[in-house]
């Protein structure tokens, strides 16, 4: 759906973007991840059509970003970093403007408009001047403006940034629901927003792309879960019995002198609920399980300090 | 392609009229104008009077209708400027450029309905006048045929002014620069009608006097507020506008290539 190959763009000297390439398949969450100003920005402006890039290409749906810009802009939704509104219309006047920017035909545009409201929320400021609403508002009206005319590929420039958590899982929501219909690229630097909401990350550092990975159901990247358990008692005899279980590739023991020890599984929810059963049966007291949730930050971390290469 | 320049005409007057700033343009032109067509009574009554009397000189009211439209162009030259300023700069400033420039829509459209809004704008303003039109019927007999053509003439004017003023806001952000600098343009191409008048210097076959004169809007206005529609005029106001809104178009595409 998404073709990007060898994107590189520079601003005078200074190289935004160097030799980014990847694809996005259709139906597809792709997470963009990086430090403010790596480049994550404008790779999204070059792929909607904003701006050019200074060699490579990209494309979208089969048709060149440069080549044919109104063919890809008319499959795309953009909803840019800073919500591109107008403050003088009312939320609802606005999203008829883009109704009719976007070509949706008269007789959908009310129906498209609704869906558009309900799925961002918006019912309530519906008839309110934009101007007035507060940033998380603004910002989810910018997010209805991206997918009133439900575009084949969204690209959303750090959709959450400004919300409160019960608005960004709202949101995350939203993303999710639409995953298989819609190719999704967004970028954000909040790397439990990635976990929750993406198939496949891609890292992008000082305009390089460093690693592209896809996500196991524990939004987790590779291969490997890491598990936390906890125990009362002592974890000898546990740990022998997890050993043997098969698929199960390593066991630690965690040296605080608790009854703790982190083991590594193949990413299989089955392999969990075997581990689990083994420590019970050692007879070691099991109290708690847990994913060890940073799996994906230390990952990252270790990714842009450049402690391993991907 | 139409109903998008339509939706955008419709945004565009839709956010000028929401702004004070349309009340307060409105309010200081008929606020001005009113003041000229004041003086303008007056000055008639007396030289009315003193013909009456036997001397002074012969003033026709076409005269005078002529002298307050000079007034009325002039005066447009202060409120063009803040007509346009925001038709790109606030684009811009609140990131909605992006909103534009990344929708199915031609450069074109865009460049064509921030003219057309303008000039629906302008033309908003200076329709107010007609009731100045109205007063002079109900007072006098003046010739209506040249007002006409006078409104034709300021139509045409406006035109090139709010090309001008067009171009200059796709060029910055701020609407304080892109109002000043319009500002300083329409009226340095407006005085070039009297800087030219005494200049003979010329440069090969360049003279620089008639050149100027040519290039001001003042000398062509002035044609059709005698009453004159003359073809030349007509292509000189048509042809200006054209070149600044290709400029103005190639100013918005350059965000593609640079």
């Amino acid at each position: 759906m998404i073709q990007v190959d060898g994107i590189t763009k520079k601003y005078g000297d200074r190289i935004a973007v160097n030799d980014v390439t990847f694809t996005v398949n259709r139906g597809e969450i792709l997470g963009f991840l990086g430090q403010n100003g790596a480049g994550k920005t404008t790779t999204m402006k070059i792929l909607t059509g904003y701006m050019p890039a200074t060699a490579g290409k990209a494309k979208i749906a089969g048709f060149d970003v440069f080549e044919s810009p109104l063919e890809v802009k008319s499959r795309i939704g953009y909803l840019p970093e800073t919500p591109p509104v107008y403050p003088e219309l009312l939320v609802d006047e606005y999203l008829s403007f883009i109704a009719e920017l976007r070509g949706v035909p008269k007789a959908d545009r009310e129906k498209k408009k609704a869906n558009a409201v309900e799925l961002c929320n918006l019912g309530d400021v519906r008839y309110r001047l934009i101007g007035n609403l507060s940033k998380g508002y603004r910002q989810r009206v910018g997010l209805a403006q991206a997918i009133l005319h439900e575009p084949e590929v969204l690209v959303l420039d750090e959709p959450t940034v400004g919300l409160d958590p019960k608005q960004v899982s709202e949101i995350r929501k939203l993303i999710k629901s639409m995953a298989g219909s819609r190719t999704i690229i967004y970028s954000t630097h909040i790397l439990t927003e990635v976990a929750a909401t993406c198939d496949r990350i891609l890292v992008i550092e000082k305009g390089k792309l460093v690693a592209q990975e896809a996500l196991n159901e524990f939004g987790a990247t590779g291969e490997v879960v890491k598990t936390e358990i906890v125990m009362n008692k002592s974890s000898d005899k546990a740990m022998a019995a997890v050993q043997k279980v098969p698929g199960v590739k390593n066991v630690r023991r965690v040296e605080d002198g608790a009854h703790r020890f982190i083991v590594e599984t193949e990413a299989r929810e089955d392999l969990l609920a075997e581990v689990a059963r083994a420590v019970v049966e050692s007879g070691a007291g099991l109290v708690r399980m847990a994913p060890v949730a940073l799996a994906l930050e230390e990952y990252y971390l270790n990714l842009i300090s450049g402690r391993i290469s991907a | 392609m139409n109903s998008k320049v339509g939706a955008l005409v419709k945004r565009e007057v839709r956010s000028y009229y929401w702004s004070p700033l349309a009340y307060v343009l409105m309010g200081v032109f008929l606020f001005l104008m009113g003041s000229i067509f004041t003086k303008f009574i007056i000055l008639y009554q007396q030289y009315n009077f003193q013909q009456s009397m036997g001397s002074g000189p012969s003033v026709t009211l076409d005269k005078l209708a002529n002298y307050f439209y000079q007034n009325m162009a002039f005066v447009l030259c202060f409120i063009a400027p803040f007509v346009t300023m925001r038709l790109y700069a606030e684009e811009k400033r609140q990131s909605t450029m992006e909103l534009l420039l990344t929708a199915p829509i031609s450069s074109t459209s865009i460049v064509l309905s921030k003219y057309i809004s303008a000039m629906l704008l302008i033309f908003s303003v200076v329709a107010l006048t007609m009731l100045y039109v109205f007063f002079l019927v109900l007072w006098g007999n003046p010739d209506l045929q040249v007002i006409l053509s006078t409104y034709i003439g300021l139509l045409l004017m406006l035109s090139t002014y709010m090309a001008v003023g067009a171009l200059i806001s796709a060029f910055t952000s701020s609407q304080a620069i892109a109002a000043i600098f319009t500002f300083l343009t329409v009226l340095l191409l407006w005085l070039f009608q009297s800087f030219g008048q005494g200049m003979t210097a010329t440069t090969g076959p360049i003279e620089w006097g008639p050149l100027m004169i040519y290039l001001s809007p003042l000398s062509h206005f002035t044609s059709f507020s005698n009453g004159l529609v003359q073809v030349k005029d007509v292509v000189y106001f048509v042809s200006f506008t054209a070149v600044a809104l290709f400029l103005t178009h190639q100013v918005v595409e350059s965000h593609r290539w640079k």
